[in-house]
């Protein structure tokens, strides 16, 4: 093959290559159908988890507004322990499947990314764990325990918007650049999702 | 002030007659007559301080309350704690809100009563209402703590008096779901006086966060659009009184237990600033007049002022 026909032809094999690779990897590569089940599996899964939660809740006391706040502490204790024994196997990626992920990241980093990020990447340091709070204290991991004394990402009502919205059982939160999913009751890690935020 | 000279005075006549500082040596004795000399002074002054308010103070107008980032434990908090006591002997407010980071740090039982009722136990001991809205230092589930007045809910709204309505955000977790209940209920509400509450300032000078942009562009058209009249922040830990932002007020009173000293930045938004001492916040909604006094832990009074109600059309009315 003549050698400038070459030249041109294999850098662009090689670019198209990496185009492929990358939308795959973000999830942009596959087809709207596709994309559409895997949304349908988070939120199938999600539901299912909301159903173990209103089990466990309804087997403990109701939780009502209470002046003791004891009550409030051994609820979330007992709503702890019972999540975190019904779930004991559970892994990372149960609720974030793994084929979802990349749209998770691509999600949070077209909200996120570059100057018009800015403001919002601020917003998630502001109250995180990682930043303000004591890094050591938290680690994260599925069905650890959120730390009672560390403070709480605050979340940008604009990525808010685009991630897919979940029951009043569950929140996403950051951790550092992770994304978590967090049972509020039980104040523990539902699942993550690997520095889904973007550095800076 | 005569009569906190003459009050300090007496107390330190009193004091001479102390077994303790009569048996101390002359140099030792006069150091330490200066210094109950000086506590007697401050206490009298601050005692002094305490029976001034500029607020109209009538029977039947709406009187209360404002801390934020209140929930250390600490000295400073016990402080400002003792100054609401002292006011309220002279503006008898009944509610008292919240602007987040009601518990920081733990909170195990001994924190709510540490952080929460050892403070302000002679208040909730007179039966004044306290109503929280979540900081990011706030585990939600502190909506269950009934003297928080949350009911459950991580937001709410409340109308304490006729005309009056207060709407408590969860600012921390501004999703869709909230942001349409507030839409309906602001919506909704007939009241003259729309006050919103929650703990992250939509317009901030303060150096350390700033105005937070993106709760402003989802909650600034909100409040445009069904005419909310003041809006009240914390996070900041400082007081400022921002210039009108389209035709609404905004205050942030983010230090009643923290402070960060000089931290109110150059920008055109201050209308007036006070990042020198802690601080706590008196309102009293009297017909269309809103007036505001805001009094720093020594009991002296950094700000004051009155903001006149101003009918705004809604997006809707002015549409049709």
């Amino acid at each position: 093959m003549n050698r400038k026909i070459r030249q041109l032809i294999f850098p662009n094999i090689a670019q198209y290559l990496a185009t492929a690779v990358l939308l795959c990897a973000s999830g942009l590569a596959e087809s709207p159908a596709a994309a559409d089940a895997n949304l349908k599996e988070f939120n199938d899964r999600v539901k299912k988890y909301v159903e173990l939660h209103k089990r466990v809740k309804g087997d403990l006391p109701a939780m009502k507004p209470t002046t003791d706040p004891a009550k409030i502490t051994v609820h979330e204790a007992a709503m702890d322990a019972a999540l975190r024994a019904a779930r004991s196997g559970a892994q990372q990626g149960d609720i974030f499947i793994p084929a979802l992920q990349p749209y998770f990241v691509q999600l949070v980093r077209s909200e996120l990314k570059g100057a018009a990020g800015a403001k919002a990447r601020e917003m998630i340091k502001d109250g995180n764990p990682k930043v303000e709070g004591d890094p050591a204290k938290i680690s994260v991991k599925v069905n650890g325990m959120y730390p009672g004394d560390a403070p709480l990402s605050t979340v940008p009502p604009g990525l808010l918007r685009k991630l897919p919205p979940l029951p009043p059982e569950l929140e996403y939160r950051f951790v550092g650049r992770h994304l978590i999913l967090r049972d509020v009751a039980a104040n523990i890690i539902v699942d993550y999702i690997v520095n889904a935020a973007p550095q800076g | 002030m005569y009569y906190a000279i003459l009050w300090s005075y007496a107390a330190y006549r009193r004091l001479q007659h102390c077994k303790l500082l009569r048996r101390a040596e002359s140099p030792r004795r006069s150091a330490a007559t200066i210094l109950i000399l000086f506590w007697m002074l401050r206490l009298g002054l601050t005692s002094a301080w305490a029976q001034q308010t500029n607020l109209p103070n009538k029977p039947d107008s709406l009187h209360f309350a404002i801390i934020g980032d209140s929930g250390t434990g600490g000295r400073e908090q016990l402080e400002i704690a003792r100054q609401l006591v002292a006011y309220r002997k002279v503006f008898p407010f009944d509610l008292v809100l919240m602007l987040g980071d009601n518990i920081y740090g733990g909170e195990t039982p001994g924190d709510y009563q540490k952080k929460f009722e050892h403070p302000y136990k002679p208040l909730l001991d007179a039966g004044v209402k306290f109503y929280a809205t979540l900081g990011n230092h706030d585990d939600p589930n502190q909506r269950f703590y009934k003297l928080f007045s949350m009911n459950g809910l991580r937001y709410y709204t409340f109308r304490p008096k006729d005309g009056v309505r207060f709407f408590a955000l969860d600012s921390n977790y501004m999703d869709q779901k909230q942001l349409d209940w507030f839409d309906k209920e602001a919506g909704a509400s007939g009241s003259e006086w729309k006050i919103c509450f929650f703990h992250h300032p939509l317009y901030s000078s303060g150096e350390r966060h700033g105005s937070n942009m993106e709760l402003r562009k989802a909650l600034e058209p909100l409040f445009v659009k069904h005419g909310i009249n003041v809006v009240l922040a914390g996070h900041e830990h400082l007081y400022e009184r921002l210039k009108p932002q389209q035709g609404i007020y905004y205050f942030t009173s983010g230090g009643s237990a923290k402070l960060r000293r000089g931290d109110i930045g150059n920008t055109d938004l201050t209308e007036k600033g006070f990042d020198q001492d802690y601080h706590f916040m008196l309102v009293e909604i009297y017909g269309d007049q809103f007036h505001f006094q805001t009094i720093s832990r020594a009991g002296k009074t950094v700000d004051s002022g009155m903001i006149a109600r101003t009918v705004r059309k809604t997006v809707t009315a002015a549409a049709q």
